[in-house]
């Protein structure tokens, strides 16, 4: 029963409906009116309930190329994993290391975790980019990125 | 004094050496900013101001305008090639610009942008010097049950981006609402959904939501495709349009050129609503609607010339009245105060030589933009030769650093990943995206102009169908989600037969 995709889809959207939902019910409302903050909320989580429901019903044939397209090789997966960490470090050291540096390892790495195998080209783009962007915010535009650890 | 005289020193001022050097300055500053992620024209005439400080008011209105139209142009680029839009007036340019781009034609992508965003321009111009007065007297009659109702009106556009599914599509729309949600009510001022989350307190920035949805989820598609490496690496294909081509473009450049105009005029709607109507609307009249989405070329006209046909409508209630209709004019009303100039129904006759000054050189400003930018794209699109694992690497900080360069919050970058998952799971399951984006652009408006229209009726539900405007806006809004159903039921029974 649960074999079609969408109605796998269509029980998560319900789940995800229901928690919406309750939280509407707990907000406060304080006007004296009929329409408060919780009005629209409760429409939307009721309306999003009926329409996943039709989901469930719908007869949604899957082509076998569609399925296809879903299954991402172990390979590609290892692979959006690692630029996922990556991000995260990039995100956490921003502020910390400051922007250049950070975005310089950042196109560095990625790149050449990526299969990227011009190391020397990698190298001088991943320096250039975040130096010309940095001077181009900071200088130009007035937009101060992080500095961090280095002085300008 | 006559409108002629004014216009012909206007002309004059325009034409000044100093006019034109400006003008030039602006639209080259405005493209490039308007390039750079998560900034738009509001950042780039944020910046101008303190740099007009000193300048003669005129020549820095001039320059303004310059700013302004480069700024909107620079942006369809990056929806184009990276598939990141900027702003929110061009994720409509995404939706064909980008599969051109894929196919090997984003210098045909782009050369369409710039020419469109040229015809829209002008054309809308020319109607500004006309209407302009006119115009802003019906914008004024538009109150919170009027926008309520064009709302509406543009979240029934929802059923028509959705490729496909139908259900899938309504259902990315209630959940793009429901992002919106997020935040502090404006109204009554209660925290919903924040999870006692301070950072949520704001709600989640549009661009946050569009750079993930579009620009990071994009990134997680070219991971598994890393290793294509196109033939068209370093070509862009032919910047030439071919007569097809022009044709093609010519019917949504004449209708756009006035439907973004109108939509641009109205306060709070501008270029993000024209550029969605623009998109829509085409695709409802095209004999071949399915070539939507495929990378069509009239997918990327109607938003492209939809999109500066608004901004120049946008610029009627500001000269005309003094109210700034968007974002962007509220910051060129603040320049125009530091300039001490009083934008308003005085404006006209006081100095006449500075509106039409400002008038004349939006036009010339679109007449650099077309020849500036033309023979620019070939070293623009180059962008796209760069090798898979770079531009990944390029992708993502880039989206980055124009999250963090408007809120300066790192949450706000975890915010963007969680998006760019959803996007991407959105996509593996088949649910469209730009009805989530729209949703979420249209929501919170849509929301609060209900709510004021039901406070000033004294919470009488019939202000929406009293009221000329709004009626007829809603009665469109039925009559265009209920047509494409009965016209499916028939040609469903045809074919049955």
């Amino acid at each position: 029963m649960l074999k079609p995709v969408h109605r796998k889809a269509s029980l998560f959207l319900i789940a995800l409906a229901v928690f919406y939902l309750i939280l509407a019910y707990r907000l406060e409302s304080f006007t004296a009116g009929p329409i408060g903050a919780d009005t629209m909320p409760k429409i939307l989580g009721w309306l999003l309930i009926l329409l996943s429901v039709i989901l469930f019903f719908f007869k949604d044939q899957e082509t076998e190329e569609e399925k296809q397209s879903r299954r991402i090789a172990k390979n590609d997966l290892i692979k959006m994993a690692g630029v996922l960490l990556l991000t995260f470090c990039y995100i956490f050291l921003l502020e910390r290391v400051g922007f250049i540096v950070t975005s310089f390892l950042f196109i560095w790495l990625c790149s050449w975790f990526l299969g990227y195998q011009k190391h020397v080209k990698n190298i001088v783009t991943a320096v250039l980019f975040p130096v010309v962007l940095y001077s181009l915010f900071t200088f130009m535009l007035g937009i101060a990125l992080p500095s961090g650890i280095l002085p300008f | 004094m006559g409108s002629l005289e004014g216009i012909l020193s206007g002309v004059q001022l325009a034409f000044s050496f100093q006019g034109l050097l400006f003008v030039f300055l602006g639209v080259v500053a405005g493209t490039l900013i308007g390039m750079m992620p998560g900034l738009g024209p509001i950042s780039a005439i944020a910046i101008m101001i303190p740099i007009t400080y000193n300048m003669d008011p005129a020549v820095a209105l001039v320059l303004m305008a310059g700013v302004y139209y480069g700024a909107v142009f620079g942006g369809s680029t990056s929806s184009i090639l990276l598939n990141a839009p900027g702003i929110s007036g061009t994720v409509a340019t995404t939706f064909d610009g980008y599969p051109m781009a894929q196919r090997g034609e984003a210098g045909k992508a782009l050369a369409i942008a710039a020419i469109s965003s040229f015809v829209g321009g002008t054309i809308s111009v020319i109607l500004l010097m006309l209407f302009a007065p006119v115009l802003s007297n019906i914008a004024i009659q538009f109150g919170p049950a009027e926008y309520f109702a064009l709302m509406v009106l543009g979240l029934t556009a929802i059923s028509s981006l959705a490729d496909g599914s139908t259900i899938k599509a309504l259902i990315s729309a209630v959940t793009g609402i429901m992002a919106v949600t997020i935040g502090i009510d404006s109204q009554t001022g209660t925290t919903r959904f924040t999870f006692g989350n301070p950072n949520l307190l704001e709600g989640i920035d549009f661009l946050v939501v569009a750079l993930g949805l579009f620009a990071i989820a994009e990134v997680c598609a070219l991971i598994i495709n890393r290793h294509e490496s196109p033939e068209r690496n370093g070509s862009i294909g032919s910047l030439k349009l071919t007569k097809k081509d022009l044709k093609d473009m010519s019917g949504p450049m004449g209708r756009q050129s006035f439907l973004g105009f109108i939509l641009g005029i109205l306060p709070g709607s501008g270029a993000t609503i024209g550029s969605f109507m623009g998109y829509i609307s085409e695709k409802k009249i095209a004999k071949n609607p399915e070539e939507f989405g495929k990378g069509s070329v009239k997918g990327v006209a109607a938003p492209e010339t939809a999109n500066n046909a608004a901004t120049s409508g946008a610029f009627v209630p500001l000269l005309s009245l003094g109210i700034p209709g968007s974002g962007t004019t509220a910051v060129l009303l603040g320049a125009l105060l530091v300039l001490d100039i009083q934008p308003g129904p005085l404006l006209v006759q006081d100095q006449p030589a500075l509106f039409w000054g400002v008038i004349i050189s939006m036009y010339i400003g679109n007449v650099f933009l077309l020849i500036l930018n033309l023979p620019l794209i070939p070293y623009i699109a180059k962008i796209l030769a760069i090798p898979r694992p770079m531009l990944i690497s390029m992708v993502i900080m880039f989206s980055m650093i124009g999250v963090y360069a408007i809120s300066f919050n790192t949450f706000d970058l975890y915010l963007l990943l969680i998006f760019g998952a959803i996007g991407y799971i959105m996509r593996l399951f088949k649910f469209p995206a730009a009805p989530f984006i729209l949703a979420f652009i249209l929501g919170g408006m849509m929301e609060e102009s209900f709510r004021q229209a039901m406070t000033i009726s004294n919470n009488d539900i019939t202000v929406f169908v009293t009221q000329p405007i709004a009626m007829s806006l809603l009665l469109i809004a039925l009559l265009s989600f209920i047509v494409p159903i009965v016209q499916n039921t028939r040609r469903k029974k045809a074919e049955q037969k």
